[in-house]
């Protein structure tokens, strides 16, 4: 790209090179054959450096702020991860102590420490990477976003942990899971109608347990919210697997009632 | 219905015909309303019209005075021209009568 404006291509009179550089730099943030396109009307109308500037970054933030005229980033970035990231850490010092039990470095041993950790341990695996799966297909071009919004969360808990059995990288242990599910709904958006429902309804019964504690009602708002925000990440992929089959259902038939050859 | 800058693009598209790309747009619009026209307003509306089918764009030839860089072109569709003339018609209807309306 540099080499445009050292060769023998004009940019507009009095405009230093390397102002315009920076137009060049900022214009990155546009797709290819828009920077291609803005950049050679900005030179053809002869704008100079400041202006153009301003027109690239104007055009960078309508660009940015369309992307925010629908749901799906909303939820991606305030409805899913703020919340998540908070339940997830508390979810991994949970299933960090579970594990301490097994490994005998705990304070307070349990009879059956493998019956609490392994359940805990695959909520925790299920939670974090269906909610990952979630952010990573509901809104790709504002993943950063999504991931400052874990992340903030993340170094608030970490400068307030107090915890002097545990690690503080303890609170972190969702991590791991939830990039594996980012990466996995950035690459394959959905997942089959049948696994789907398996996670979700596998996840549903290994959360059920964790509604009651002994001593405590049954009904308990505040934990029932708690599953609830942890576990729709995993029914609104069953919901979606279902939709899609159905919508491909309907286009298989469509094409067939035609006469189209269908695949 | 079109919006009034949505009713300026698609005019001046086809006003300009084989050679309408944005600086020529842009151009057309500032001679005709007197206003400048930014980058940023004309490539989201021109997408927004796009997606809607009144218009259709491609990449073009490259030229010197552009510095080596493509031409966004842009025709309008037959969509794009029943649209525009539903809007002129709908603003010369209601403007007889108006006291600046020259008939």
């Amino acid at each position: 790209m540099g080499d445009r404006l050292s060769g023998n291509q004009p940019i507009p009179g009095g405009t230093p090179i390397a102002a315009w550089a920076w137009v060049e730099v900022a214009s990155r943030m546009l797709g290819r054959d828009e920077r291609e396109a803005v950049l050679g009307d900005l030179i053809e109308s002869g704008e100079g450096a400041w202006r153009a500037m301003i027109a690239v970054l104007g055009l960078v933030l309508r660009r940015e702020a369309e992307v925010w005229k629908i749901w799906r980033p909303w939820v991606a970035a305030f409805g899913l991860s703020v919340p998540c990231s908070f339940l997830l850490m508390g979810a991994s010092i949970s299933a960090s102590r579970a594990l301490q039990n097994i490994f005998g470095s705990s304070a307070e041993p349990t009879a059956n420490p493998w019956l609490s950790a392994i359940p805990q341990v695959l909520l925790l695996i299920g939670w974090s990477w269906t909610g990952g799966f979630v952010v990573g297909s509901l809104s790709r071009r504002t993943l950063w976003i999504s991931a400052v919004s874990c992340l903030l969360p993340c170094i608030f808990c970490l400068t307030r942990f107090r915890i002097e059995s545990l690690s503080p990288l303890c609170l972190w242990l969702f991590l791991p899971p939830t990039v594996w599910g980012v990466r996995k709904g950035l690459v394959i958006g959905q997942i089959g109608r049948a696994p789907a429902i398996l996670l979700a309804v596998a996840m549903t019964l290994l959360t059920i347990p964790t509604l009651h504690s002994h001593g405590e009602p049954w009904w308990n708002p505040p934990r029932w919210l708690c599953a609830l925000t942890l576990t729709w990440p995993a029914w609104y992929l069953a919901a979606n697997s279902t939709r899609n089959r159905r919508k491909s259902d309907t286009r298989h038939h469509k094409r067939w009632r035609d006469g189209e050859p269908t695949q | 219905m079109l919006g009034e800058f949505e009713y300026l693009i698609v005019t001046s598209a086809a006003g300009l015909g084989d050679k309408a790309y944005g600086a020529a747009i842009r151009e057309a619009i500032k001679a005709a309303t007197g206003r400048n026209c930014s980058i940023g307003a004309l490539y989201t509306t021109i997408e927004r019209l796009e997606a809607k089918g009144l218009l259709t764009s491609w990449m073009g030839e490259a030229t010197p005075e552009r510095g080596g860089r493509s031409k966004r072109m842009i025709r309008v569709t037959g969509e794009g021209i029943r649209a525009a003339k539903q809007f002129y018609d709908s603003v010369t209807r209601i403007s007889r009568g108006a006291a600046w309306a020259i008939d």
